[in-house]
């Protein structure tokens, strides 16, 4: 019960602060609508199609990673003003606190995945899938949240300001993006960069959403290892989030 | 059995050392009876905030033993945050949040019964006259305004104890006085044991039932009020000069008569700490005719709580409890 009192004043904080929404929607829908515009008439010919169906599912993975980003701001903002310290000190579970921030951060990102989804329809993408893929896709965002989500408030509990944790996020977002399978094929890869984007968890999420998405055929095994490969991450996502927590009260 | 203890906060022996080497408890002991309002002084660096903070369940004790309400820190930390709650320097009020809703969010993390809360929040509205403020954004709220909605939020979980640490700082003394009001209606009408941290002597003197000087992470003096006032027994003479300077120059001269550790410079006072007052009164009287320094007045002075904090506080020597 008390997750849900955190979860619901986290929500609350983030449409007060609604600038964080349109913030943290903005680039994602730029690479939509311009970068997928442009880049889709220069690959026109190519095996790709509608480009901007292509990198749909690697701008989910980016909005999540910048929803995220934002919620683990939220800890500054209730560390100097706010009921950050009150609510440590009252009859609440540490890992309460930590899943009531983490849900947040999955919410919004679902309902900034919902936004870009309809904007792409805008731009002739076919969701080609079922219910049943639908809810797989619901589930991998989910899990990248949620991930994303308990590293953010993690590193949130260790950098001094925002700055420094805007900085620090967007260096860690920003390879962690452009390494993987989100622009581009990565058939045709060679040498270390395979290597990286190939190691890169969000190279298989990617590819899982976006097969799951257009139709196409999708490894039941290959599925599977990457929504193991999540649960895993979102696990130790948390149990970095809750050590963190920890921390915070043993100086 | 110990939820019969008549104490509130007892504390034994207690060492803090943060991992950055400080050490800001240094075997700490005090006690703190059910009802009362206790308060805690110290200059900066003196272990107030650390103790605070390791009695509302923030921080851990290096060693020692505490037990809040008869309850073991290190066992029951859990039952014990149920039962207090911890008005901190920084206010803690969201500023996203309706009065309303901060005071209803604070009733949820207490888990209190809907219908109860709604009427305990009315009341602490109403109690600590926030009625007028309740159709403002509370962002808009002045400082006074928002620390009163912190205290009120803070009562809404019904806590035996509630700390303050320093509520008042930074405050003009309008909102101080109000502030002061504030608090013995905590004690009377809630029956709310308070635990008051403060900079200010006036207040600590005012408003304490028991009163516990601190310095380097230790107590030096615990008492009421009164009983601090009579720990030094001794009477002061007060010689008041035209200035600072002229009160240093005749310190300086007057240092063959009295113990240096017996004469202190307060503005531009010379107080004399003495055990004979008629005897030294008179030496003093005396020497300042004879060598015909200027003087304003020379006066014979009951310690105040100032006096006896800067006292106890210069003197690192001198530890006692009451």
């Amino acid at each position: 019960m008390t997750v849900f009192t955190i979860l619901w004043k986290n929500i609350k904080w983030r449409f007060h602060n609604k600038l964080t929404i349109i913030i943290t929607l903005t680039q994602p829908v730029l690479w939509l609508v311009l970068y997928s515009t442009v880049a889709g008439q220069t690959l026109q010919g190519t095996e790709i199609g509608n480009y901007t169906a292509f990198i749909l599912p690697g701008l989910m993975v980016l909005v999540s990673f910048s929803v995220c980003s934002s919620s683990g701001i939220m800890n500054y903002m209730l560390k100097a003003e706010g009921s950050f310290y009150r609510i440590l000190i009252a009859p609440v579970q540490r890992t309460s606190v930590i899943l009531g921030q983490i849900l947040e951060g999955v919410l919004c990102t679902f309902l900034e995945v919902g936004l870009m989804g309809l904007i792409s329809l805008f731009f002739s993408v076919r969701f080609r899938t079922g219910i049943s893929g639908f809810c797989i896709i619901l589930l991998l965002i989910f899990l990248i949240a949620f991930f994303m989500s308990g590293i953010c408030y993690g590193i949130s509990l260790i950098l001094p300001n925002e700055m420094v944790y805007e900085s620090v996020m967007n260096a860690i977002v920003l390879p962690v993006f452009f390494l993987s399978s989100a622009l581009f094929p990565v058939d045709r890869i060679t040498g270390i960069l395979k290597i990286l984007v190939s190691g890169n968890p969000f190279t298989h999420v990617i590819n899982s959403i976006r097969s799951i998405l257009l139709g196409k055929a999708v490894s039941g095994r290959e599925l599977v290892l990457t929504i193991c490969l999540l649960l895993l991450m979102g696990g130790l996502g948390f149990c970095f989030a809750a050590v963190r927590l920890n921390r915070e009260t043993d100086l | 059995m110990q939820q019969t203890s008549p104490y509130a906060i007892c504390a034994e022996q207690v060492y803090k050392q943060y991992k950055n080497g400080v050490q800001a408890l240094s075997g700490l002991s005090l006690t703190v009876k059910r009802g009362e309002i206790f308060t805690l002084l110290g200059q900066n660096g003196a272990g107030k905030s650390t103790l605070i903070r390791i009695l509302t369940t923030f921080l851990k004790p290096g060693s020692g033993k505490v037990s809040v309400l008869g309850l073991d820190l290190n066992r029951d930390a859990d039952r014990i945050r149920a039962k207090i709650a911890c008005v901190s320097q920084q206010t803690s009020i969201d500023m996203h949040l309706s009065l309303r809703e901060n005071m209803m969010f604070q009733s949820r993390l207490y888990r209190i019964p809907k219908a109860a809360a709604k009427k305990r929040m009315d009341m602490l509205i109403d109690a600590f006259d926030l009625t007028q403020y309740l159709k403002y954004p509370v962002s808009s709220y002045s400082g006074g305004i928002k620390r009163r909605l912190d205290i009120a939020l803070n009562l809404m979980s019904e806590p035996e104890v509630l700390f303050l640490d320093e509520p008042t700082v930074g405050m003009d003394i309008q909102s101080r006085m109000a502030m002061w009001k504030m608090m013995e209606k905590i004690r009377e009408e809630f029956g709310t044991t308070v635990f008051l941290t403060t900079h200010y002597l006036e207040e600590a003197d005012s408003l304490s039932d028991t009163v516990c000087i601190m310095k380097e992470g230790k107590e030096v003096a615990q008492g009421t009020p009164f009983a601090l006032r009579q720990y030094i027994r001794q009477d002061m003479i007060r010689i008041t000069f035209s200035s600072k300077s002229a009160a240093g120059d005749s310190v300086k001269r007057m240092s063959g008569l009295f113990l240096p550790d017996r004469i202190r410079i307060q503005d531009n006072c010379c107080l004399l700490f003495t055990e004979d007052i008629r005897r030294d009164m008179e030496t003093a009287n005396v020497f300042l005719l004879k060598n015909q320094i200027p003087f304003l007045g020379i006066e014979i002075k009951q310690p105040s709580l100032d006096d006896i904090f800067l006292k106890l506080t210069e003197d690192s020597k001198q530890e006692a409890c009451i």
